[in-house]
């Protein structure tokens, strides 16, 4: 049943994805100065939302974990962390494309940019923790501390824009300028973009939930056949 | 559609795109050796069991 | 309050004194900064204008590959002979045992600092102390951020056999905020002028996250160490 549910609902994200891959190519305006190039952008934000929303999720988990020491929780943390990586991945590479055709770097050291970049490291790095630490609660609790500590680098990178002058441009949508500074139908198409991201992030963290619990379950039937 | 700097927006769309598909690929292909591991312990105790 | 600063008085004296006594990582930690700003100076033209351009994320690369031998030890120290365990089972809180740690790794870091300073204006032929006093504030509140998060990470660290490597593969990442704006003002103070205003933000940031991440990590430490 669950299985079936998944398989809907992967394949829901995926029309999804397709229906606004269309309106994003050929419904939109173009924009004034960059010519195509600017619809990178609605897969260099919703990207960026998805993978904030990923550690968000992976930082409660933790928190819950270390209260309740459920490894449901950690299952849930290692899973979305995983996820939010990719995501993260996509939000720094097209990022990048743009920034090589607009300003002809592919890279530069601004505050937004490095703090991106930061972050997708201190993730990594609890990935790299957790296959340091073979025995399974010691890894569960570790991690969990270490993913509460990577959130501030998240919280930093939102930030980064609003205290800094960067590279990197300012806030354009509505909700944090307060003001009409991006087209009505683009920013439509963003929040619809993140939705479609999300739906796909959930199936990909149902997955990998499914394939963390059968690796525990696997090292558990490992030790007992070769305990007997 | 504006054809201006379509090539980039191409290489940028392809990035993305890359890189999902390629954490798809991890995920099956994390998930088939896991399926051939539990295959291995049920032989392993199966012959146990049998012995 | 009282009662856990002496404690955690208490254990950074201990941690010091065994340092001090055996100075087996003081040593390392400061032979491995001074080798470090000597090749350098081979690498590179000795031209005092460059230098001094580049003065400060020299220093600070130093400075945190040097700490991270003394963070490694800071925990690593007590495995043997089950001193960690005893230091657990004492009636001490988990954070106070950190703040010690803390306080010793800061120390000894901070030492190896002020040796470097002078090292490093020998080496290069460049007067470093004109704002002396504005850059051993930027060094301390710098050097108290690379305490905490070393210290806090050798906690996480501390079991494992790859530890020399994961610390400093987890704690560089997130030490870069702190170790960019100490280089920056590092960088302004030893070319011989005062703090700009526009650097001014990065003390805020030094400050602000010496505060927000002691602040995490005591309240942390306890469940990483006793679960």
């Amino acid at each position: 049943m669950k299985d079936k549910l998944l398989f809907g609902a992967g394949l829901m994200a995926a029309l999804y994805l397709v229906r606004n891959l269309y309106v994003i190519l050929v419904d939109l305006p173009d924009e004034a100065q960059q010519g195509a190039i600017y619809r990178i952008f609605f897969f260099h934000l919703p990207p960026y939302f998805t993978a904030v929303v990923m550690f968000l999720g992976a930082l409660i988990a933790s928190i819950q974990y270390l209260r309740t020491k459920d490894f449901k929780y950690d299952c849930f943390a290692v899973s979305a962390i995983e996820v939010g990586l990719a995501f993260a991945a996509m939000n720094l590479v097209t990022g990048s494309i743009w920034g090589r055709q607009q300003w002809g770097i592919w890279w530069t050291w601004d505050a937004r940019l490095t703090s991106a970049l930061i972050t997708w490291l201190i993730y990594a790095g609890y990935l790299m923790l957790r296959q340091a630490i073979p025995e399974p609660t010691q890894r569960a609790k570790n991690a969990a501390v270490l993913a509460i500590f990577a959130f501030t680098a998240v919280y930093f990178t939102y930030k980064a824009n609003e205290w800094y002058r960067t590279q990197h441009p300012g806030p354009v949508l509505t909700f944090r300028t307060g003001k009409e500074t991006i087209d009505r139908s683009m920013q439509n198409m963003l929040f619809h973009n993140t939705g479609a991201f999300l739906l796909l992030a959930s199936v990909m963290v149902a997955h990998r939930m499914r394939l963390e619990r059968n690796q525990r379950e696997v090292e558990s039937l490992r030790r007992f056949v070769h305990a007997h | 559609m504006d054809q201006r700097n379509f090539e980039f927006m191409f290489y940028g769309f392809a990035a993305a795109w890359i890189i999902l598909a390629g954490y798809v690929l991890l995920l099956v292909s994390r998930g088939q050796k896991i399926q051939k591991e539990i295959e291995t312990l049920k032989r392993m105790m199966e012959d146990r069991g049998s012995k | 309050m009282m009662l856990f600063l002496r404690q955690a008085w208490t254990i950074a004296a201990k941690d010091l004194r065994s340092e001090l006594r055996t100075k087996e990582s003081l040593n390392a930690a400061f032979a491995f900064a001074v080798t470090i700003l000597l090749l350098f100076s081979f690498a590179v033209d000795v031209d005092p204008d460059r230098i001094k351009e580049i003065s400060g994320g020299l220093l600070w690369m130093v400075f945190a590959f040097a700490g991270a031998l003394i963070f490694n030890r800071a925990f690593a120290r007590d495995l043997a002979n089950d001193c960690l365990d005893a230091l657990l089972a004492s009636p001490i809180p988990g954070a106070a045992l950190f703040l010690g740690k803390t306080i010793a790794s800061f120390t000894l870091v901070l030492a190896i600092e002020m040796l470097c300073y002078p090292v490093f204006g020998l080496l290069y032929n460049i007067s470093w102390a004109n704002h002396f006093w504005t850059l051993a504030g930027v060094t301390v509140l710098a050097t108290w951020a690379m305490a905490v998060i070393g210290t806090m990470f050798s906690t996480l660290c501390v079991n494992l056999s790859l530890r020399e490597i994961m610390l400093p593969l987890l704690v560089y990442p997130v030490l870069i905020p702190a170790l960019m704006g100490a280089m920056l003002l590092t960088t302004q103070l030893i070319s011989g002028q005062p703090i700009s205003s526009d650097n001014q933000i990065w003390l805020r940031v030094l400050a602000a996250f010496d505060i927000i991440f002691t602040s995490l990590a005591l309240l942390l430490v306890e469940t990483v160490l006793v679960g």
